[in-house]
């Protein structure tokens, strides 16, 4: 049989001796391939373009797909994969730098940056940068980044006179207006439980125990699932459920269908990231709006009221690459400043990249902009990467509890058997969260 | 049965199964807000854009064309290599025939899943991965326990008079086969080519593991990807417009050919 | 196949021995040299192609479940029986081999009836029948993502032709998530499946009761039997041969689920659709465990071995064997 026999299933760390120096010009032949998610692949596939006019002797080819990562896995298998790559969410890249399949940057990133303004690390939101880095080695690297929350549309509670409140006791009462007048008050894309962890009940809990409770459950703390914030989190998303509260149905519902939902008008709100805008503009029924909110705070909880839950989008460079040093000079022009700030204005995101945002933001991302800068305390909940069986363990939980079938001490009992199996299972790698 | 009893059951059946697939006609052609909204309404108007859509947008055109490439292309090489094998194994018993024979029998029983991860690393190693050719030596490979079953079956019903007339005529092994067995053998090769042809058109397990590429997609691949891509999560139309894409050519192939395929079924499912 | 084997009835064997009449001993003799190059040169593709294609990789599968394998890259570790032990405790597994074994079960027998049932009607004189005989087939016809696809709209909660029914015939009950909710989802998926199936079943039973003769069924009616308690003692018994045919396909067919419960639920409502191959495709591709994924494909295949034994020693003689013995010698 080919495949060889490497000794050791844990952590099998081997980075090349030579690490990537990011000071090498490009030239050559570079292949990118990217996710083609909510923002698409065009604005990499211009950037190319620009890079190849500023640089003579190189070309640069950018392919992608909603489910890219289906020929990404069996490139990496064969040892011959892109230069550069941004595989989305299918693929672990935190296996592949357990399985020394990606290079660390961190001397890359000491490299300087595109304008030559200092080193290219330095370019970056410290906050997010950490977010790719596993033992203190950076595996992966950021571009645009996602912030978690809520979203209402401002048109139709104008209409209804209705606000959104500040305590989640204002919500039960909000919801009760909007049942009234013949709305759902909040739907959710129950197909993929995660929307609903990540963007209301992990707030929550950061809300009630303050962020050690939310590292607790990343650092696989034992106990940490049956704590009293989680427990009082999940409380109030099956006190919501028991109300009904939320459109029925929700819990069959894709991420499109659920917010197709929403912008039609059938629910008043939804959490999403900040991509929502970018992936429905296409079929948002005129008229239609939308603006960020953060969960109402529970009254008296430890946590930062300022705290913000984001996630970022890997993106890394191979170690069979065969023009790696072309791949990091590319990416170095697509988060040099300029750059960045195009990808703002066209794809209404906010980047990694410092000074990013000062710009003419579009509308939607006012909103998200202002409360990310006005924040104390960036965190996010990036164990679900690190362990999806654990994660489709809670995520099938928590469909339960929406379905009544599991009561929320009965989730939390579930999810704090599933973390003890990660914690037991020697051939997981361990993360750990300073 | 009496008749009313009998008239009210072929009722059922055929409201059974042609209901849902008239739904799915008439759905084709609403505009996708009206699907949503009123399900039961008839297209007003009708809304042909949908087929456009589904054809050109989402690809499906191509990977239509993906289709007929990998279904010709693997009939190609599935009849011939299939019929000789079969003719040997019918009418040339040798030591080990039998076991050969069961070898082929063998491969009807377990699902593809079994051999998915080694099927998929060989493919990667001889880069074969994700290459119509690729894809079309697996389908002929998975294709010919089926086939080889089937036309030993026929070839051992044949008389043996016409063999035998043809060799004292002078004919050696491959003429005869070629000019005398092999036209006999038409009507079974042709049944077992049109079971085969849909069988390969509608295969969908292999083609998602071993061609995930867009441009390389087979039509349930594309119809798959129709249903769950973000963009056009709420484009039903369009959604409904591909499943008739993918189901009409089937049943062209299917009707045409209903009698010999029915009798040949009939005649095989006797024999055991 | 050996004629000798205990599946066929003397009737049959008879039958059989005709056909084989070409094993002339006279031509045996006549050594042909060119023969033993015809036969392997003819046999060559087709043995070729299934080697390297089907065999080698089923070889291969039975290695591959024995290392711990992320299928992300090629470094993988021997662990022997490991995947095998933690199989065993795994309730995943347990839980996903008890759907498909609900389904053999309630879908298995579902199918079965109703095939039987159409089965009559496709044997039926009269031209209306002919129409019949095209149409079963046609979801068979349908590629099975298109059957998961359409029967996902059926059970649509919203504009679904099945509550859209409930509704006109203002029948009661929220049962409008089928899909969505545990107690209703894995039988919803099994309807799908028998509106798929039960039209080749259909044909396989019509092709059996034809070939029942005359006489039998003559005989059981003077014997004053009719419908139902005809099709039990007489019908039944001699559907032998097809009894099998279908039970073993039909087991394998259920055994190997996948594409409809992939499209329709992937497994859930926490797992309550899971089956076995759904959730070696989650444990292959979601959790990169592909070592562990082929041992889940080699039980599965131990499963269908199993129960395919256990069929064709349930249904194993031919009850009709004595008579046409006794036709045969007058």
């Amino acid at each position: 049989m080919a495949i060889s026999c490497a000794p050791g299933g844990g952590s099998t760390n081997s980075t090349s001796a030579s690490e990537l120096s990011g000071t090498e010009p490009a030239k050559g032949k570079i292949e990118v391939v990217a996710f083609k998610g909510g923002y698409g692949i065009d604005f990499y596939q211009q950037a190319a373009k620009d890079f190849q006019a500023k640089n003579s002797g190189v070309s640069v080819t950018v392919t992608g797909d909603p489910h890219v990562w289906e020929q990404l896995r069996p490139r990496m298998v064969a040892g011959d994969p892109p230069d550069l790559m941004y595989p989305g969410w299918g693929l672990d890249h935190w296996k592949l730098a357990d399985e020394g399949q990606i290079y660390t940057l961190d001397k890359a990133l000491d490299s300087p940056a595109y304008d030559g303004q200092g080193t290219w690390g330095s370019t970056f939101e410290p906050s997010i940068l950490k977010l790719g880095q596993k033992d203190g080695k950076q595996y992966v690297l950021p571009y645009f980044f996602n912030l978690q929350g809520m979203w209402f549309d401002p048109g139709v509670f104008a209409k209804h006179g209705w606000k959104i409140p500040a305590t989640f006791d204002g919500l039960l009462t909000l919801c009760n207006q909007i049942k009234a007048a013949g709305i759902a008050p909040l739907t959710f894309q129950g197909k993929y439980p995660y929307y609903l962890i990540e963007n209301m009940i992990i707030p929550w809990i950061q809300d009630i125990g303050g962020i050690e409770a939310v590292n607790d459950l990343q650092n696989l703390t034992p106990g940490a699932w049956k704590s009293p914030a989680v427990l009082q989190a999940v409380t109030m998303i099956d006190t919501l459920n028991k109300q009904g509260d939320f459109l029925k149905g929700s819990v069959g519902l894709t991420h499109t269908e659920a917010q197709t939902a929403f912008l039609q008008g059938r629910a008043a709100m939804i959490p999403c990231g900040t991509w929502l805008h970018s992936e429905m503009s296409a079929t948002m029924p005129p008229g239609a709006q939308m603006q960020y909110f953060l969960p109402p705070m529970v009254t008296g909880g430890k946590g930062d009221p300022s705290a913000i839950a984001i996630s970022i989008e890997p993106w890394m460079i191979p170690t069979k690459a065969k023009n790696p040093g072309g791949g990091i000079a590319f990416f170095k022009y697509l988060t040099s400043l300029d750059e960045a700030k195009k990808f703002v204005i066209q794809k209404a995101t906010l980047m990694s990249i410092k000074g990013s945002d000062q710009v003419q933001l579009p509308p939607t991302l006012v909103e998200p902009a202002r409360l990310f800068h006005a924040s104390k305390t960036i965190y996010s909940y990036i164990a679900r990467q690190w362990y999806p069986a654990q994660e489709t363990e809670i995520e099938n939980a928590l469909t339960s509890m929406l379905n009544q079938e599991l009561t929320p001490r009965q989730f939390c009992d579930r999810a704090e058997a599933a973390a003890d199996k990660t914690r037991n299972d020697a051939t997981i790698t361990k993360h750990h969260l300073s | 049965m009496n008749k009313a009893l009998r008239q009210t059951a072929f009722a059922l059946l055929y409201i059974s199964i042609l209901g849902p697939m008239l739904w799915m006609f008439i759905s084709s052609i609403k505009p996708g807000y009206e699907i949503v909204s009123s399900p039961w309404s008839l297209p007003n108007p009708v809304h042909l854009i949908n087929y456009s859509k589904a054809w050109n947008e989402n690809g499906l055109g191509h990977a239509f064309t993906n289709s007929i490439l990998i279904c010709v292309g693997a009939l190609i090489i599935l009849l011939p290599a299939g019929a000789m094998a079969a003719y040997v194994l019918a009418r040339y018993p040798f030591k080990g025939s039998q076991i050969i024979f069961g070898t082929f029998l063998g491969g009807m029983m377990f699902p593809f899943f079994l051999v998915m991860v080694p099927l998929f690393f060989l493919m990667t190693q001889i880069h074969l991965f994700d290459t119509k050719i690729g894809l079309i030596l697996v389908y002929v490979g998975f294709s010919l326990s089926f086939t080889v079953f089937v036309l030993t079956g026929f070839f051992q019903t044949l008389p043996n008079e016409l063999a035998e007339a043809a060799m004292l005529d002078g004919c050696n092994d491959h003429a005869t086969f070629w000019k005398v067995m092999l036209p006999l053998a038409k009507p079974g090769i042709l049944v077992v080519g049109v079971f085969n042809a849909i069988g390969l058109w509608n295969e969908y397990g292999l083609a998602l593991v071993l061609m995930p590429s867009p441009q390389n997609r087979t039509l349930p691949l594309g119809i798959a990807n129709l249903a769950s891509t973000q963009q056009y999560g709420s484009d039903w139309g369009a959604l409904f417009a591909g499943l008739v894409i993918a189901v009409v050519p089937v049943l062209a192939v299917y009707w045409l050919f209903r009698n010999e395929i029915h009798r040949t079924m009939m005649a095989g499912a006797l024999k055991g | 196949m050996d004629k000798d084997s205990i599946r066929f009835s003397p009737a049959e064997q008879t039958a059989l021995k005709r056909a084989d009449s070409h094993k002339n001993p006279r031509r045996k003799s006549k050594r042909n040299p060119g023969r033993s190059m015809f036969i392997a040169l003819y046999l060559a593709p087709a043995l070729i192609l299934y080697a390297v294609f089907v065999v080698w990789p089923l070889i291969q599968a039975f290695q591959f479940s024995m290392y711990r394998w992320s299928g992300l890259s090629n470094q993988s570790t021997m662990i022997g029986l490991d995947n095998f032990r933690a199989l065993a405790h795994d309730d995943h597994f347990w839980n996903a081999l008890k759907h498909n074994i609900w389904l053999e079960i309630v879908i298995g027998v579902l199918v079965v009836i109703l095939s039987l049932v159409v089965a009559h009607a496709l044997i039926a004189k009269g031209s209306s029948v002919k129409w019949l005989r095209g149409v079963i087939l046609f979801p068979q016809m349908m590629s099975l993502i298109v059957v998961a696809i359409l029967w996902m709209f059926i059970y649509n909660p919203q504009f679904g032709l099945l509550n859209a029914i409930f509704g006109a015939l203002h029948m009661p009950g929220d049962q409008k998530t089928w899909l969505g909710k545990p107690d209703t989802a894995l039988a919803a998926v099994g309807i799908a499946f028998a509106w798929y199936a039960v039209g080749f079943y259909a044909m396989l039973f019509a092709a059996g009761l034809s070939g029942i003769p005359a006489e039998v069924n003559e005989a059981a009616e003077l014997d004053g039997a009719v419908g139902l308690q005809k099709f039990f003692k007489v019908t039944w018994a001699n559907l032998w041969a097809m009894k099998r045919i279908v039970a073993v396909h039909l087991t394998i067919t259920v055994l190997n689920v996948f594409v409809l419960v992939f499209i329709m639920t992937s497994g859930g409502p926490d797992r309550a659709t899971d089956v076995l191959l759904t959730y070696l495709y989650e444990r292959a591709f979601t959790d990169s465990n592909f070592g562990y994924a082929t041992a889940i494909a080699v039980a599965n295949f131990a499963v269908a071995m199993v129960l395919t034994l256990i069929i064709l020693k349930a249904i194993g003689r031919d009850p009709t064997e004595a008579r046409d013995f006794k036709r045969l010698k007058t």
